[in-house]
């Protein structure tokens, strides 16, 4: 029994500092050779592995966003000791869902001979089935031979067949196995003196790509036989892939990150001015977007431009509360809100993307709008234009001052703030476009006044002038930087790191796009079969030994 | 402050709110926000001249005095020690006699001595006139009319319905806090050909399948959308006018079903109304009318934690109830004056078409009436 002991703590304590001491850093420019998996990919590599019905509770280690991207900042992310503490704690709880007696008769495919003993071929072929998903490959055999001792023992001690392999399970879940994903380089075949990734890494680059989780079994299957590496093996699975439901996951985690929703973690609007602005406002926020750009680009296969101009959304009755419209919802009294398609109408200024929650209250402090942040976002995120940080010495009272009585509009109030020369450059980047969305205010709601004056919404982007939002939201529909910002973000968050704008590949990428009507499926299929997305730096060693 | 002060400080918002809403033909709609008795406890002192019903501590010691313990005992009992295994306190509710036997003065109030509590005797109580006795009759303190409001004669000098707006009687608003989340709420909609411009107006009181929302805040939401209770049962429709943005009602018999465990209906027979429509676009409302007194009576003693008299409230709305006498002599209803809020909200039908929009006025509009409200525009 001492010896099970110590062989848990020894197996849980030596996953806990491997995965302290990950990641293995790429260098300045190069790919990242590992990546953590961030919240979402954990939750839904779990939900697709064992069953949506597996209940994730706890809290992750923060990410952390690099150019405009966290898929980008999970090349650096590392894991903090509380951290892995929750993990551990994550890890359990799992563990004891997947072989609670409700769970088991499906979760495991064998029964053992008794439950209160050990069975070791049962815990082989379990935790075999469970380890080759996890960890995205089939486990050695000497390391599953461990595991299955290690459950033995753990069995033993407790009487109890499921005791050990949950111990086991557990343990794998916060291995860096699972944790991470590395890119693992091989000898490439076809050119001599070169590497590439091997099938298991390609198929993990694929499948968290398209459907922001781990391989599925055909995928894996498809590594092991080394038809990954065959182009029409490979074109098979992307297609495979593509009109799975499964990619509505992939996009639903693509535009989470590139429309910077996890800033809304911190959002919060004073609720003396913006009652309507509750808790559930803010989650079904992220939601109305979502369900919007799956309408459009997966349900529609429409133009990814018209993201940014079409009228037709969808609305619970408390977003409709936040937007002054109305939303009849025939469910029960009690149950859950319901969503609704809402179409704006003609010529209606609430338009597109751009006019949601999830962007005009995103990038807007608490109890104000902000031009400036709005229009930086604009650019940042969905053009690709990076705006320089404020100086650190830059005086805000001007633009703070909401109710003065002089300045009683924001474009009142930053004209008088860039009369400063040293705000004045970056603000003309940003202001002209943030102020066509002052028809919005920091939560969301309309308006067409601010302190008795009326506001003024015209603006210009790139010399391109308009006025109003819908105004606003056709010139970015028709600016070339829009579909290229789109393609960029996309490679780099398949591949964990921003291609140069000027990169060849991504021009290929930008003009097939173009030529197949900005169809978003399409560029995820061209972006999955591009070799740029499994290219590998120049040959360093780092991490080409085998499995 | 007179009676014509009040008024007067009535009156700026409501000539303001005509002055700035947007006149046109529309339905707009509410939904209610609180239903609550209409208090009036700025003059508690002259309303209740003697204050000799106290607070929950003082009526509890009075009545452990009545059934024998000693005032220093008592004084301790009411603090919480010298009970410990709530023997006195079981005594304190077995005194009714029901058959010979203790019962509960809770579930047998009628059995239960009358401790004969102060009553309301100033001259101030919201509500209407309808038509009751000349001699019960007060004045309200907003419209000078006079007014029949016995039940706030009975509990107006309770701790429990001392309660200045926006502070609300402690009884209604636990429940309604309670209950707010999960009991389908009331419409109100308001139809008129130039609102809110002076003019007949039709006001159509009904249930909804959704309770209210509420908003960040914790107050009820404005501006969401809620659906129409097919069943009927609960719709009222009023004729009514308005004038210099105050809507009085032609009286009619007022019935809202709820399922709030202190007002599992509202039921007002000769029902009166009038409904302000406020600057920042909700409602302000007092309803009056005659309820059953057992009606009231009984949503008190089911709530014997609520701080209050129970027993004496229940014998004092009893003993003032002022119509419909039965074959007996004891008057079964009462009359009763209530405030009412609600905010703008959508309403649909059960089969999906709005009926009614929701209008809060513009932020600029907003500023505006403050603005000229600050420079006595309003005046």
């Amino acid at each position: 029994m001492r010896r099970a002991r110590f062989l848990i703590a020894q197996a849980v304590t030596g996953a806990a500092l491997a995965c302290m001491t990950l990641p293995v850093h790429a260098q300045e420019g190069q790919m990242p050779l590992s990546q953590r998996l961030s919240a979402s990919q954990y939750r839904q590599s779990i939900a697709d592995i064992f069953g949506p019905f597996i209940t994730v509770s706890g809290r992750f280690d923060p990410e952390y966003r690099e150019e405009g991207l966290l898929a980008v900042g999970s090349r650096s992310a590392t894991m903090t000791p509380s951290g892995i503490e929750r993990y551990s704690e994550i890890a359990a709880g799992i563990a004891a869902q997947v072989v609670s007696p409700a769970n088991r008769g499906t979760l495991i495919s064998c029964q053992p001979a008794t439950a209160n003993a050990a069975d070791d071929a049962c815990a082989r072929q379990f935790l075999g089935e469970a380890g080759r998903l996890l960890y995205r490959h089939a486990l050695p055999a000497d390391e599953l031979e461990t595991k299955v001792a290690l459950a033995r023992q753990v069995s033993e001690f407790h009487s109890d067949f499921y005791a050990g392999v949950a111990v086991i399970l557990a343990d794998m879940l916060i291995s860096p196995n699972f944790l991470y994903r590395h890119k693992v380089l091989e000898p490439d075949p076809d050119t001599a003196g070169s590497q590439r990734l091997d099938a298991h890494s390609k198929a993990t680059v694929l499948s968290f790509f398209l459907w922001n989780s781990a391989p599925d079994d055909l995928l894996l299957k498809a590594a092991e036989s080394g038809e990954i590496h065959t182009r029409r093996g490979f074109r098979q699975q992307v297609d495979r892939m593509l009109d799975s439901p499964n990619v509505e996951a992939g996009v639903r985690a693509f535009f989470a990150d590139m429309l910077g929703f996890s800033e809304f973690e911190t959002l919060a609007k004073d609720p003396q001015l913006y009652p309507r602005f509750t808790p559930k406002v803010i989650t079904q926020a992220q939601e109305q977007t979502l369900r919007t750009i799956v309408d459009l680009l997966l349900v529609r296969q429409g133009d990814y431009r018209d993201l940014i101009t079409t009228p037709r959304t969808f609305l619970t009755r408390s977003l409709g509360a936040v937007y002054d419209v109305p939303v009849i919802d025939l469910a029960d009294n009690g149950q859950p809100e319901h969503w609704v398609v809402h179409e704006y109408p003609q010529n209606d200024p609430r338009v597109g993307i751009l006019s949601h929650v999830s962007f005009v209250a995103l990038h807007s402090p608490s109890g104000r709008s902000s031009p400036t942040d709005r229009g930086k976002a604009l650019r940042e995120y969905l053009l690709c234009q990076a705006v320089p940080s404020p100086p650190a010495d830059v005086s805000f009272a001007v633009v703070q001052e909401t109710e003065s009585v002089v300045h009683r509009t924001v474009r009142e109030r930053l004209i008088a703030h860039a009369t400063d020369a040293a705000c004045s450059g970056c603000h003309k980047i940003t202001d002209p476009i943030g102020l066509a969305m002052e028809n919005f205010d920091t939560s969301g709601g309309f308006r067409t006044h601010e302190n008795g004056a009326q506001i003024d919404t015209t603006g210009d982007l790139n010399g391109k002038t308009f006025d109003g939002p819908a105004g606003l939201a056709q010139a970015v529909r028709n600016d070339p930087a829009l579909p290229a910002c789109a393609v960029q973000k996309a490679f780099a968050y398949a591949a964990g790191w921003m291609p140069p704008r000027t990169s060849g590949q991504l021009r290929v990428l930008a003009e097939g796009f173009q030529k197949n009507r900005f169809n978003f499926i399409e560029l995820l299929r061209e972006i999955a079969l591009s070799e740029a997305l499994y290219s590998v730096p120049a040959p360093t060693g780092a991490m080409t030994a085998a499995r | 402050m007179t009676v014509h002060a009040i008024i007067r400080l009535w009156t700026p918002p409501l000539l303001l709110s005509c002055a700035i809403a947007s006149a046109q033909a529309q339905t707009r709609g509410y939904v209610i926000s609180s239903f609550l008795t209409a208090t009036h406890s700025v003059n508690f002192e002259e309303s209740c001249p003697e204050n000799r019903n106290g607070g929950g501590a003082e009526w509890m010691v009075r009545d452990l005095i009545g059934i024998g313990i000693n005032p220093a005992q008592a004084r301790r009992i009411a603090e919480g020690v010298g009970d410990d295994d709530g023997e006195i306190r079981r005594r304190l509710n077995q005194r009714a006699i029901v058959n010979g036997q203790p019962a509960s003065i809770y579930n047998y109030p009628d059995a239960a001595p009358d401790p004969n509590i102060e009553t309301v005797t100033g001259k101030f109580a919201y509500g209407f006139d309808l038509g009751g006795p000349e001699q019960n009759k007060f004045t309200d303190p907003e419209t000078g009319e006079p007014v029949d409001n016995q039940l706030w004669r009975a509990i107006g000098c309770t701790a429990s319905f001392r309660a200045i707006p926006p502070a609300t009687p402690f009884p209604e608003d636990v429940s309604w806090n309670a209950m707010v989340e999960t009991s389908p709420g009331w419409a109100i909609t308001i139809s008129g050909e130039n609102l809110p411009a002076d003019g007949p107006v039709t006001i159509v009181l009904d249930r909804l399948t959704k309770h209210p929302e509420r908003d960040a805040e914790g107050n009820v939401m404005s501006n969401a959308t809620y659906v129409l209770d097919s069943a009927g049962t609960s719709r009222n429709v009023l004729e009514g006018e308005m004038k210099n943005g105050l809507i009085t009602i032609r009286p009619k018999d007022i019935y809202l079903e709820s399922e709030m465990p202190f007002y599992p209906e509202i039921a007002l027979r000769n029902g009166h109304m009038r409904i302000r429509l406020m600057e920042d676009g909700t409602l302000l409302s007092y309803w009056g009318g005659y309820m059953k007194w057992q009606t009231f009576a009984f949503m008190i003693t089911s709530r014997p934690g609520h701080g209050g008299d129970s027993i004496g409230i229940y014998h004092a709305v009893k003993k003032m109830a002022d119509a419909s006498p039965d074959d007996a002599g004891q008057n079964q209803e009462i009359s009763s004056a209530w405030r009412i809020t609600a905010v703008p909200a959508y309403i649909a039908t059960p089969e999906g078409q709005i009926v009614a929009q929701a209008v809060l006025p513009q932020p600029a509009t907003m500023a505006a009436a403050n603005a000229s409200a600050d420079q006595g525009g309003a005046q």
